[in-house]
């Protein structure tokens, strides 16, 4: 028995050392979904909730997620009127507005201003925040979720591409 | 037994346990090692280490504790056991699409997700703790998750009405009303239409044999100079109510004679006045002031004409009435006069209103529409067919019966085919062992059955009875929404409570008024108490908005108060008694609680006050943004030139106090005034009177190049004008 013990104490070591050294392995990289276990959902799972065509390029699609398809939703109701160039209805009331309203997905102006920014310009008009007063005020006919839907939706139609800051400081989400 | 083989014995049965030993411990070894890995743990262990890269670590670790994490809602019998895995799924700061999934918060949506759990809404199952397991079908688990784009289905198993926030699912049911799926199948929640397919029994005396026929073969196809398809089904975003049958020739032939046959009232021609014939003779040209005439009573708000711009057929106009490019060409002169002068006598359930007609106008247009409205080679692909033969009518109608074309239409004499397919209420809840793939080589989904099914019904079922419909893949997709969210009525008591039932508005009206609100069909176009269609206004409150005086004149006159609208109240030519019968009624009916006139005494708005008023509108509140005054501003909201003579003040004061309490969808924003400031604004819209009235003819004459310009934009599609008709 003496014999054994050394054997099976080797053996029982060994086959913990090796599965602890691969575990510790795969699992430094915090991506669960490479796992050979849990493999990549079917393309169907992964396919997006809602889309939007980019304006400026229609063979650009651009996939939405919930949030982002009820801001297009909100954007369609509320904004189109004066944010974009075409409308459900046929013409724009942009070019009769002095300053001209920003296009929604215009990244070169947008894409600067913050989150909170935004969120402040929705919600409280233009004349609030020292810009034309020609933008009202929504904060009180849409609500806080509403208001960043759109603001979400905007982020995600810009051209050039919104990049989210490398650190978001202590900005609404933390609120 | 020798002691000597008593220690072999020994010997051999030591290695033999030892052996067995070690096989023991390897074993008890293996399997806290394997616990160690199991999927679950894994993902538990790598969310500590992602939760330890992020900055606000001990926010998304102070809920955290190893072991199965379950939602339990007894009341729904859910036991999810998903945020095991999905562990950040209600941390705010992880919403990103950066963060890698299982990690990922859900987005905010109305339903908490620690009241409802993830498999009501999203299928697989919650029991599961392994990936595959919860998400896909495996043999002892069937349903699997439904993908993101069809998630809005979940939303309609128990919100029968439509919301805002799920237009797939509302669009897939409006198409399941328009197509009368119902007619032959059973579904959830879906009533059947007052108005399915058009009433047969008189189709005779409407067009003739070869129409029929080529209407059976190819159902709305508008061919291009060059012969090519123009717009069909897939082309034009409206696809034909009448789906394709796949008839043979005889079958054509056997059907069409039968239709041709079915003359139940003879059509009496219509005498027009000597005076109108004649001046028409002397004077062809008059065809063109028939197109003006067709313009100006705003046909294309029901109905769609092809129009060819720039080498390409659009569609403008709208879908309420039946797509009139070539109708000249289909219908038969008598039929149309009678049609327009009481569209009801042939189709009582009919949406067209009935004007009133001077001889002059209603010839006119009847001659624009036999003259312009036609295709000289409408019919030069159709073989003659000549007489119908009475066996080939007796074959017509077994075909009928056959091919369920009394499921959608009437004809006196043949009963209704209710229940001729399949029982579909509960398709959307079916698992893949139930359906029938036949030799169809989609993947063996509900979803890929479902789509199938529609697109081309023979390739899952040669021996399919079901029609072929053209839908374009978005419309393919709400079809499919709405079906999967039909799962049968609820057998969990919990979820059969929260069931919210649609409503089923009805507004009727008795009396004088009901008569005109019957004859010229008010609820196609305007809503009442949440009843009627959506293209133009809500008039639930019209007597609290409007003034008796404009009401009165826009009846007969109607003007546009949003220059940019391409669809416009038709000229119906009221009498004077029938709009006053109408201006009463609405006055008196259709008011608002909010709205006090009796509060609002026009001694209170003095000059001063409205000079006050007009600063704010001009400068402090910039409403020109979105208003017109006379020819300046914005056209987002209707126009205030003449607001003093149209709105009640005390309407005015309550929609600047809170406009979405007046009409819930409307996109004015809500400033909250001070009542000082609605006072002096209210006193400075009343200011605003149009001194003289536009006359008629100037009116009719700005209308029209206005109406031609836009006319181009109106294919845009239908969302236009219920966008700013309920912007109103």
């Amino acid at each position: 028995m003496r014999r054994f013990a050394p054997i099976l104490a080797l053996m029982f070591l060994g086959f913990v050392s090796a599965c602890r050294k691969h575990g510790s392995a795969s699992l430094t990289v915090p991506e669960p979904n490479r796992r050979e276990s849990a493999p990549l959902p079917p393309d169907s799972l992964r396919s997006t909730y809602d889309t939007e065509q980019d304006w400026s390029n229609p063979d650009h699609v651009i996939p939405l997620n919930y949030e982002q398809s009820q801001g297009k939703r909100l954007f369609y109701a509320y904004c189109v009127w004066c944010h974009a160039d075409s409308t459900p209805a046929g013409p724009s009331n942009r070019a009769n507005l002095t300053p001209n309203p920003h296009l929604i997905n215009d990244g070169t102006a947008l894409n600067a201003l913050s989150d909170q920014y935004m969120e402040d310009m929705i919600a409280l008009g233009g004349s609030a925040l020292g810009k034309s007063a020609m933008m009202p005020p929504y904060g009180k006919s849409l609500d806080r979720d509403q208001i960043r839907a759109l603001i979400a939706y905007m982020r995600a139609v810009a051209q050039p591409p919104y990049q989210k800051p490398a650190r978001p400081g202590p900005s609404y989400e933390r609120r | 037994m020798p002691s000597e083989e008593m220690g072999k014995v020994s010997k051999r049965l030591r290695a033999a346990f030892a052996l067995s030993s070690v096989v023991f411990v390897a074993v008890l070894a293996a399997s806290p090692v394997r616990d160690y890995f199991r999927e679950w743990k894994r993902y538990e262990r790598s969310y500590v280490r992602f939760a330890q890269t992020r900055p606000d670590t001990r926010a998304l670790l102070a809920d955290f504790r190893f072991g199965i994490d379950q939602i339990w809602a007894p009341q729904l019998n859910v036991v999810d056991r998903c945020t095991t895995c999905h562990l950040g799924i209600s941390e705010p700061t992880l919403q990103d699409v950066s963060v890698p999934q299982p990690f990922r918060a859900h987005p905010p949506i109305p339903h908490h997700v620690q009241d409802w759990g993830c498999v009501v809404c999203h299928r697989g199952q919650g029991l599961a703790t392994e990936v595959t397991e919860a998400h896909e079908t495996t043999l002892a688990w069937e349903q699997p998750l439904l993908p993101i784009r069809y998630i809005q289905a979940s939303c309609g198993a128990c919100h029968e009405d439509d919301l805002p926030e799920t237009p797939q699912l509302s669009r897939g049911r409006e198409l399941l009303t328009k197509f009368n799926c119902e007619g032959c199948h059973r579904l959830q929640g879906i009533e059947r239409p007052a108005m399915i397919g058009p009433d047969l029994k008189n189709i005779g005396t409407k067009v003739s044999r070869e129409w029929i026929y080529k209407w059976l073969k190819e159902p709305r196809t508008i061919l291009d100079s060059q012969g090519n398809i123009a717009v069909n089904g897939y082309e034009y975003e409206e696809t034909p109510r009448m789906p394709k049958f796949r008839l043979g020739e005889a079958e054509l032939r056997d059907l069409s004679a039968y239709l041709s046959t079915l003359k139940s009232r003879a059509v009496e021609p219509y005498q027009f006045e000597a005076r109108v014939v004649a001046a028409w003779q002397k004077r062809p040209d008059l065809v063109d002031r028939g197109e003006l005439r067709f313009r100006q009573m705003f046909c294309t708000d029901c109905h769609a004409l092809a129009v060819v711009r720039a080498g390409t057929t659009t569609m403008i106009g709208g879908d309420i009435g039946p797509e009139l490019t070539k109708v000249g060409s289909k219908v038969n002169p008598d039929w149309l006069v009678r049609w327009l002068r009481d569209p009801q006598s042939y189709l009582p359930q009919s949406k067209m209103p009935r004007y009133e007609w001077s001889d002059e106008d209603l010839y006119t247009v009847t001659q624009y529409i036999e003259k312009r409205l036609v295709d000289p080679d409408f019919m030069s692909s159709i073989p003659k067919l000549g007489p119908a033969t009475p066996s080939e009518t007796q074959n017509g109608r077994l075909l009928f019966l056959e091919k369920g074309c009394a499921s959608c239409h009437r004809i006196t004499g043949i009963a209704p085919q209710q229940d001729f397919g399949p029982d579909l209420s509960a398709l959307g809840g079916k698992s893949v062992s139930e359906l029938y793939f036949g030799e169809a080589k989609v993947p063996h989904t509900l979803i890929a059955y479902i789509q199938a099914k529609i697109a081309d019904p023979l390739k899952v079922n040669p021996a399919a009875r079901m029609p072929q419909f053209n839908l374009n893949p978005a419309d393919l997709d709400a079809i499919t929404t709405a079906l999967l969210s039909m799962k049968g009525t609820p057998t969990n008591p919990g979820f059969a409570s929260l069931v919210a039932p649609s409503h089923h508005a009805s507004f009727n009206v008795a009396g004088e008024f009901g008569q005109i609100y019957e004859r010229y069909r008010c609820y196609v176009c305007h809503r009442f108490n949440g009843y009627g269609g959506t293209l133009a206004p809500d008039l639930s409150f019209e007597g609290s908005r409007a003034q008796r005086g404009w009401l009165l004149s826009y009846l007969k006159d109607p003007l546009t108060l949003r220059p940019t609208l391409t669809a416009r109240m038709p000229q119906f030519n009221m009498t004077a008694e029938e709009a006053n019968t109408a201006a009463d009624y609405l006055e008196l009916v259709m008011q608002s609680p909010l709205v006090n006139k009796a509060s609002v005494s026009s001694k209170d708005f003095t000059a001063e006050i409205a000079a006050l008023g007009k600063q704010l509108y001009e400068v402090k509140y910039q409403c020109q943004a979105c208003h017109t005054i006379g020819s300046s501003g914005g056209y987002v909201g209707p126009a205030l030139t003449n607001v003093g003579n149209w709105l009640n003040p005390a309407w005015i004061e309550a929609w600047l106090r809170n406009p979405q309490a007046l009409i819930p969808d409307t996109i004015e924003p809500r400033h909250e005034f001070p009542e000082s400031e609605i006072k002096a604004l209210t006193a400075y819209l009343l200011t605003l009177k149009q001194t003289a009235p536009v006359s008629r003819r100037a009116g009719r004459a700005s209308l029209r190049p206005a109406y031609a310009g836009s006319a181009l934009r109106r294919g845009s599609g239908s969302s236009t004008s219920s966008a700013t008709g309920g912007a109103k």
